[in-house]
């Protein structure tokens, strides 16, 4: 989509940084983007309660208890439970667990993809450059929703191909943005230098190019993994994400819930808010990313 | 000759104004419609879900195409509106059958004119019934296999139409008052027997086709030359398509709508009714449709009556009507009939088959056992598919999925959009396990037990019982109620002995409407009474 | 000027080449017989294989790949996408019912976005790292996380319970009855807005901070107020070119891109028909429409682009 002009453009520069250590660079983090800090403590609750989940959880995400349909919050079920009696904070928890694995597999799968063909279509040029750009063009043409509805409804609903359905138009904005940066890199002084000293090709792609492309692919995963969320949510509605019973963040949303919003308001609120929260939480992260490693915009 | 017409049944007004539970209590329409004099004008304001694929209700099968067609069109007979299932004539004002029940001769009503002014005759129904069970090549007729009694159809003067059997059937007269067998006039059948699949549809009902807009509005307008005098009293009708429940019950809150005449999820029954009053009345009818649990009895391990009764004994159907009634309207535990029918297999001998028991404890230990024997016994993997539907489809499978594994059955659940549903159910038999619905417009069990005769493109199980064709095909043509009634019982007693599906709940519907619509009974179909020409306003 | 028009419309040939080449290949791997597919959905009883026939020849599968190949692109260059299966009208008129709607909410919603994003934009850089840039960026970002149906239903539904209103079910266009277009267009209209202006607001941000950056504003900045207040307006208008860009882009995907929304709202628009489409296995449907909103979106990139260079002549010569 268009913000990808943008993320091309502040990500070109970007590896012109200065360089930090580690600690001291997500010390300046949090001083310099609070936002941004906020983004990353989202990001890293929502994986602390993935990861926990069959710890943290209070029931089974699955189990039903017929004689607590549809019961409000209290103190055995802080989240209420939803048509079948089911704990919805356990399923919320679990849910992140789905949330994550769709976002994260679809975007590094989408991104990487896109990166790769980026960094051969930037190093290899000439012919292939052009027909690289050419396709990617085509399938940045089609509205990235309606792209992904056409796969999934192909492979029909299952996480698995909910999960290909977001990936695959992830790769062109990636390789778009990827190929900026690896021209950029490739144009500049010292990989010529590198390459006229006869070092071997690989060599230089893997020394050079490619440390250099890593931090807008971090940006690109980052900002592209809200989005999957979101379309995982969307894709649900529609039909054709995950099945029932899986504790999908979506899937919680979809069918019927919004017809429980006056009875039990609970059922389509909390995983609204999840979804919600957690996708502003990625987003406010690759948001201060972006501003944090591309020099022109740093501090006075 | 001697005229017969089914009777009207007491036991069925109990089915038709419903049980009403809790605090949902609905106004009895008829009485309030003796009260009040009609009132002539304004227009029904109806929501609907679906848009329709096509509206030629010949070929269709959808309430999508039904509902907004429906006004437009007579019928040779019909379902009486507000006295389900009791049949009455529609654009055949008499009938008479000969003793030995081959040959039915009915007299058309003259003076009824189409449309476009032409006058409507038997050669109309005839064509309209020659399209039906004889299709020309390209032009499709879904239900041509409920009519296979029927060996012709003549029109020896305007005035009559003759329909000649090849045996004698129980069902034909309310067959023939099937709502989808809308009369055309000839001559547009002539020239396309497709026409009205996609030109401005030419009937004889109360109402004139006005407006259609693809995907959002359905208008007809009155028809000042109905031949049923006084009638309609409304000016028109006007659907809107929404595929969106929640929009469809705000709609009638926001009474940008005035009914929903299929169904609404009880949840929005109860607060459309919590806002409302009042000004709505609920109709809580049952539904001739059960939902249950096909199984592929060609594939192992389901080809094993164990394993079948074994997936039959873990459903506790009891539970089932208690959990899934407020969520999806699905309540009456039964067999292949409806239950509180004549054609039902009584109460107390339903409990005695398998996954009809009333302790769940002791079906799921026998179940657990079965397993075992059949060589499972540290459970089952299975696939269970469905359609993409969440109501009630999707929460049937959930509870189930939940219900098997307490007997060690694990169930991956693969819901299929409506197309590949079908392909994969009844075209290819692709599948282990199905949520299957079986239903019709009314309660006749040459409808009803289709599903379950060797070869039959509903039989999604895909077995095959020489015992039971046999039944079916005497119960079809044995004319007295009770001998035909044990046929059928009988039938459905050898299907359940051997489970070869899983028959679970039986559908109930909530109708909501402004009280300002009145004089219209749901009945428990949502193919039938959707004429509209006796419903009026009482208020625009 | 006329050069650069030429070159970009002769690189839009192999772009709408390739989308229709790619829908083409979509609409092939779909595992299974379509023909059979489609029967599935619509038809009670076991499926006449002379129909069955009948069909595999309709959608021209029997053909040789190539030759199906070719018919494709002869129909899309006629403009001609056969009828649709589930109605049996043609695919572009049934198209031509739905666009307008679509087009007016494009056409509303990007206005909103703009007229929410581009002062929050600018306020934001004016005062970066403030809580006021904070508030600004936390408001935008929360558009674009909050799922677009949730908020669609849940506005229906409290203007229901509260106010006892609700949308008109049907579209008037805005000639015929503008109160009443404007009451059903215009929640729709406010959540697409404000979920776009997202994007809009955080270019708008960055472009300022970047024209605040060139040392002539440093310098003015430095001034005084009167100074400051003159070169900003004048920064401003070198800014905003990529912003309009942004909105344009916005704009064009838009009118294929609102499939939510379309269904949420009950809107009868071209996302909406898509969703119909493929849940109807409509794939001459699903197959023109894919390609069309992506030329759509093709289309209105160039006539950004060439507005742009219009605007800027230094893009002409690149």
């Amino acid at each position: 989509m268009a913000t990808n002009v943008e993320v091309a453009h502040a990500t070109a520069t970007a590896s012109l940084a200065p360089r930090l250590t580690l600690v001291e660079e997500v010390l300046k983090f949090a001083r310099t983007k609070p936002l941004g800090a906020g983004g990353g403590l989202i990001i890293l609750g929502m994986m602390v309660v993935a990861a926990l989940a069959g710890t943290l959880a209070p029931y089974d995400a699955y189990q039903a208890d017929y004689a607590l349909q549809f019961a409000r919050p209290s103190a055995e079920h802080w989240f209420g439970t939803d048509e079948f009696g089911r704990d919805l904070m356990s399923r919320i928890m679990y849910g992140a667990r789905i949330a994550l694995f769709v976002g994260f597999t679809a975007s590094f799968i989408g991104c990487t993809i896109g990166g790769l063909l980026g960094v051969t279509s930037a190093y290899v040029g000439g012919r292939l450059d052009l027909l690289l750009e050419r396709l990617m063009d085509i399938l940045l043409a089609f509205p990235q929703l309606i792209l992904a509805l056409a796969i999934a409804s192909i492979l029909g609903p299952a996480v698995q191909n909910v999960v290909i359905a977001i990936a695959i138009p992830i790769i062109p904005r990636a390789a778009r943005v990827v190929r900026a940066t690896a021209l950029s890199v490739k144009e500049n002084v010292y990989v010529e230098a590198v390459s006229a000293l006869g070092a071997p090709q690989a060599r230089i792609v893997l020394r050079h190019i490619v440390p250099n492309v890593v931090a807008p692919y971090i940006i690109l995963l980052t900002a592209q993994l809200g989005g999957a969320i979101l379309a995982e949510a969307a894709l649900s509605y529609l039909g054709l994400g995950a099945a029932e019973p899986t504790p999908s963040w979506g899937l919680m949303l979809s069918g019927s819930a919004l017809s429980y919003a006056e009875k039990a308001p609970w059922i389509p609120i909390f995983p609204g808010i999840a979804i919600s929260l957690g996708v502003f939480g990625f987003n406010l992260f690759g948001d201060s990313l972006r501003d944090a490693l591309d020099p022109k915009l740093r501090g006075r | 000759m001697t005229t017969r017409t089914f009777r009207h049944r007491p036991l069925s007004a109990v089915v038709v104004l419903g049980v009403l539970i809790g605090s949902v209590v609905a106004a009895t329409p008829t009485t309030a419609a003796a009260q009040d004099t009609p009132r002539r004008g304004g227009v029904l304001l109806a929501a609907i879900g679906a848009d329709a694929p096509g509206l030629d209700p010949h070929q269709e099968q959808t309430f999508a195409t039904l509902q907004p067609t429906a006004p437009l069109y007579s019928t040779l007979l019909q379902i009486e509106p507000g006295n389900y299932p009791n049949v009455i004539g529609d654009v055949a004002s008499e009938w008479s059958i000969s003793p030995d029940a081959l040959t039915y001769t009915f007299k058309i009503r003259q003076g009824i004119r189409f449309h476009d002014g032409s006058p409507l005759t038997s050669a109309d129904v005839k064509a309209s019934y020659d399209k039906i069970l004889f299709p020309p090549e390209g032009v499709r007729s879904i239900r041509k296999h409920h009519y296979s009694a029927i060996a012709s159809v003549e029109a020896p003067d305007p005035g009559t139409a003759v329909f000649k059997l090849k045996f004698p059937s129980a069902s034909l007269l309310t067959n023939l008052a099937s709502p989808w067998n809308v009369i055309f006039p000839k001559k547009y059948l002539d020239k396309d027997p497709n026409y009205f699949k996609k030109n401005t549809p030419v009937g004889s009902g109360p109402f004139k086709f006005k407006n259609y807009v693809r995907g959002s509005t359905f208008e007809g307008e009155r028809n000042p030359d109905y031949f049923v005098k006084d009638r309609p009293y409304l000016n028109g009708y006007k659907f809107f398509i929404s595929t969106e429940t929640s929009v469809r019950a705000a709609a009638i809150r926001s009474g940008r709508a005035y009914v929903e005449f299929r169904d609404l999820p009880l949840s929005e029954v109860e607060a459309i009714r919590k806002q409302l009053g009042d000004k709505v009345v609920v109709q809580q009818t049952p539904f001739v449709i059960q939902f249950g649990i096909s199984m592929n009895n060609t594939v192992k391990p389901f080809n094993d009556i164990r394993v079948r009764k074994a997936l039959t004994l873990g459903i506790d159907r009891y539970t089932a009507g208690r959990v899934l009634h407020p969520l999806t309207g699905l309540r009456d535990v039964g067999a292949y009939t409806r239950p509180g029918t004549e054609w039902a297999i009584p109460q107390t001998e339903l409990e005695k088959f398998p996954g009809f028991w009333r302790d769940a404890e002791k079906s799921r230990a026998e179940a657990r056992k079965l397993l075992a024997e059949a060589g499972y016994p540290n459970g089952l993997k299975v696939t269970l598919k469905n359609r993409n539907i969440k109501l009630p489809y999707q929460d049937l499978a959930v509870y189930v999925i939940q219900e098997w594994k307490k007997i060690g059955v694990e169930a991956e659940h693969r819901p299929l959009e409506t197309a590949s549903w079908y392909a994969d159910g009844r075209d290819q038999g692709n599948f282990e396990l199905m949520v299957f619905p079986a239903g019709a417009f009314v309660d006749d069990p040459d409808q009803l037990l289709a599903p379950y005769i060797t070869g039959s493109p509903q039989n999604w199980a895909r077995f095959s019982n020489p015992a039971m064709d046999d039944l079916y095909a005497r119960q079809a043509r044995t004319l007295d109620p009770a001998e035909r009634r044990k046929l059928v019982i009988e039938m459905q007693k050898i299907a359940l002995d051997n489970v070869y599906t899983a028959p679970v709940l039986w559908w109930s519907r909530n109708v909501v409407h402004w009280a300002k619509v009145k004089n219209w009974v749901a009945p428990p179909s949502h193919f039938t009474n959707q004429k509209l020409q006796d419903v009026w306003l009482s208020e625009d | 000027m006329r050069t650069y028009i030429l070159k970009r419309l002769l690189l839009m040939v192999p772009t709408l080449l390739g989308a229709a080449t790619l829908v083409f290949l979509i609409m092939r791997v779909i595992p299974g017989d379509v023909a059979l597919l489609i029967f599935g959905g619509d038809q009670a009883g076991h499926i006449d294989p002379k129909q069955l026939a009948a069909m595999r020849q309709r959608l021209g599968l029997d053909d040789p790949l190539l030759v199906q190949y070719a018919t494709w692109l002869w129909g899309v260059l006629r403009l001609d996408f056969g009828t649709s299966l589930w109605t049996g009208q043609p695919v572009i008129e049934e198209l031509l019912i739905r666009l307008p709607l679509s087009l007016q909410l494009a056409l509303l919603a990007t206005m909103v976005s703009v007229i929410i994003a581009i002062p929050l934009g600018m306020l934001a850089a004016v005062r970066q790292d403030t809580w006021v840039d904070y508030v600004v960026r936390v408001i935008s970002i929360g558009g674009l996380a909050i799922p677009g149906f949730w908020v669609g239903i849940l506005t229906i539904l409290t203007l229901v319970i509260f106010f006892g209103w609700g949308p008109p079910l049907e579209f008037t266009p805005p000639w015929v009855d503008p109160w009443a277009n404007l009451s059903m267009m215009i929640w729709p209209v406010l959540t697409v807005g404000y979920r776009f202006s997202a994007v809009t607001t955080r270019m708008t941000r960055s472009t300022v901070l970047e024209v605040l950056r060139e040392d002539y504003i440093r310098t003015a900045w430095a001034k005084g107020l009167r100074e400051r207040a003159v070169v900003i307006r004048h920064a401003l208008k070198n800014a905003m070119l990529p912003v309009i860009t942004l909105i344009g882009t916005e704009f064009a995907f838009l009118i294929g891109g609102l499939v939510v929304t379309e269904t949420v709202f009950t809107l009868n628009g071209i996302g909406r028909f898509v969703v119909d489409a493929v849940a109807h296995r409509d794939y001459p449907v699903v197959q023109a429409l894919v390609f069309l909103i992506a030329t759509g979106f093709v289309v209105i990139n160039l006539l950004v682009d060439l507005t742009y260079a219009w605007f800027d002549p230094r893009i002409r010569y690149r």
